[in-house]
């Protein structure tokens, strides 16, 4: 009887989408596999956009989902979300597309996955379930409180891959304080080192 | 367990995806070595998931489900395949520099310092890419970096003025830092850095490229 309860208190944890990513992975569900694509494409569509790569924006979504139904099958939503899931895989294939618009393959002895780790995927990760669906619920509702002046530069920083300089110039300050608007909304997401002086 | 970690920024730029590949590099190293940090990112990454969802969405053309679906069909071992490559899978330094490090084509430079420039093996990268090899016991002649300096320790470790950097601690170096690093322990210290500048010797040498000297 416990033996059935576990898994049950489990399944409540686990957000819609995460659910679906884990049909796809399991059972190659197209129709789950479907619902992801009308959810996560118009978002990695836009993804792409924001990232300078507007003529090849459907191009990379194709590429995303195709790399969604290769790798699902070692999807494990205690590991992460499967939103999360998502933009590491979306980032990665951005990454790995500007790289070989400028050169050819073998001139790139490391691959984008030898460098930028898709979470869960490392066999010898623990598994920390609840650890890292509370930073994710936590994330979103911290998300929700920051000023805007921090959440824009974010926004900078993860939507149009511009370093913290770039953020800037172009807003016209001074790199200190795009620094410390990171660094305080940061805080607040409580992904700052305790003992770390910063 | 490491003590030096990279700066919450850092992470936060290599989660974005925005670092260079020798920076990435030397991240994941670190990465692959230490939960906290991992646990780190694994919340950055939660970020740009909520950033992504937050922005505005952009509809996709109403026959590209179709064409995702005609691809993976022509490809029915797809996954079969991906599961296969994975497992031989070598990490990324294996894959950089082989099994062993101390048997590399290390230049000896000056006194107890030996060079690598492996700049080549990341090409279209501004950075200079330097493994460094300090013998054990060694000195390294004073001196500053005119840029940011990224380093990680690979083998053995090495002692400054701030501390003592074990296998796998993290650490910029910049334009303030005087150091004269010291390679402790029974081992040869041999570290990854990546340099935006080159080095300025404070000392009596003129010329030095690397980290313990760059």
């Amino acid at each position: 009887m416990t033996l059935d309860q576990k898994p049950a208190r489990a399944e409540g944890r686990k957000d819609p989408w995460s659910q679906m990513l884990e049909k796809v992975g399991k059972n190659q569900d197209r129709q789950a596999y479907h619902a992801l694509f009308e959810h996560f494409g118009p978002q990695i569509k836009y993804y792409a956009m924001a990232n300078g790569l507007a003529s090849h924006a459907e191009e990379l979504v194709q590429e995303v989902f195709v790399s969604i139904w290769r790798r699902s099958c070692l999807y494990d939503w205690r590991k992460a979300a499967a939103s999360t899931w998502i933009f590491t895989i979306a980032r990665n294939q951005r990454i790995d597309m500007l790289r070989k618009m400028k050169r050819t393959s073998a001139e790139m002895p490391v691959e984008t996955e030898d460098l930028w780790q898709i979470p869960g995927e490392n066999d010898d990760e623990p598994v920390t379930s609840l650890h890292r669906l509370m930073s994710e619920r936590r994330v979103r509702e911290s998300l929700s409180h920051l000023p805007e002046e921090q959440t824009t530069v974010i926004a900078k920083v993860y939507m149009e891959s511009k370093s913290h300089q770039m953020v800037a110039d172009e807003l016209n300050i001074p790199l200190g304080t795009v620094k410390s608007r990171v660094r305080l909304a940061l805080n607040k997401l409580k992904v700052i080192l305790q003992d770390q002086n910063v | 367990m490491t003590k030096h970690h990279p700066d919450t920024l850092i992470l936060m730029e290599y989660s974005a995806g925005n670092l260079s590949e020798p920076h990435a590099l030397c991240i994941r190293l670190h990465l692959d070595q230490c939960p906290h940090c991992r646990s780190r990112v694994d919340t950055l990454d939660s970020l740009g998931a909520v950033m992504m969802e937050s922005q505005p969405q952009v509809g996709v053309s109403s026959d590209m489900f179709d064409s995702i679906l005609s691809r993976i069909d022509s490809e029915p071992n797809m996954t079969e395949e991906y599961i296969s490559t994975r497992a031989k899978r070598v990490g990324p330094l294996q894959k950089l520099l082989g099994e062993d490090l101390n048997s590399l084509p290390w230049k000896r430079q000056l006194g107890d310092v030996s060079v690598l420039d492996i700049s080549e093996r990341f090409p279209g990268q501004s950075e200079q890419v330097v493994l460094q090899k300090l013998a054990a016991g060694g000195k390294a002649p004073a001196h500053t970096h005119r840029g940011d300096e990224t380093t990680i320790v690979l083998q053995g470790a090495f002692a400054d003025q701030k501390g003592v950097f074990n296998q796998w601690d993290f650490v910029v170096l910049n334009q303030d830092d005087d150091h004269k690093p010291v390679a402790v322990g029974c081992e040869d210290c041999i570290t990854l850095s990546v340099l935006s500048a080159p080095v300025k010797l404070t000392g009596t040498f003129t010329r030095l490229l690397n980290p313990f000297i760059r």
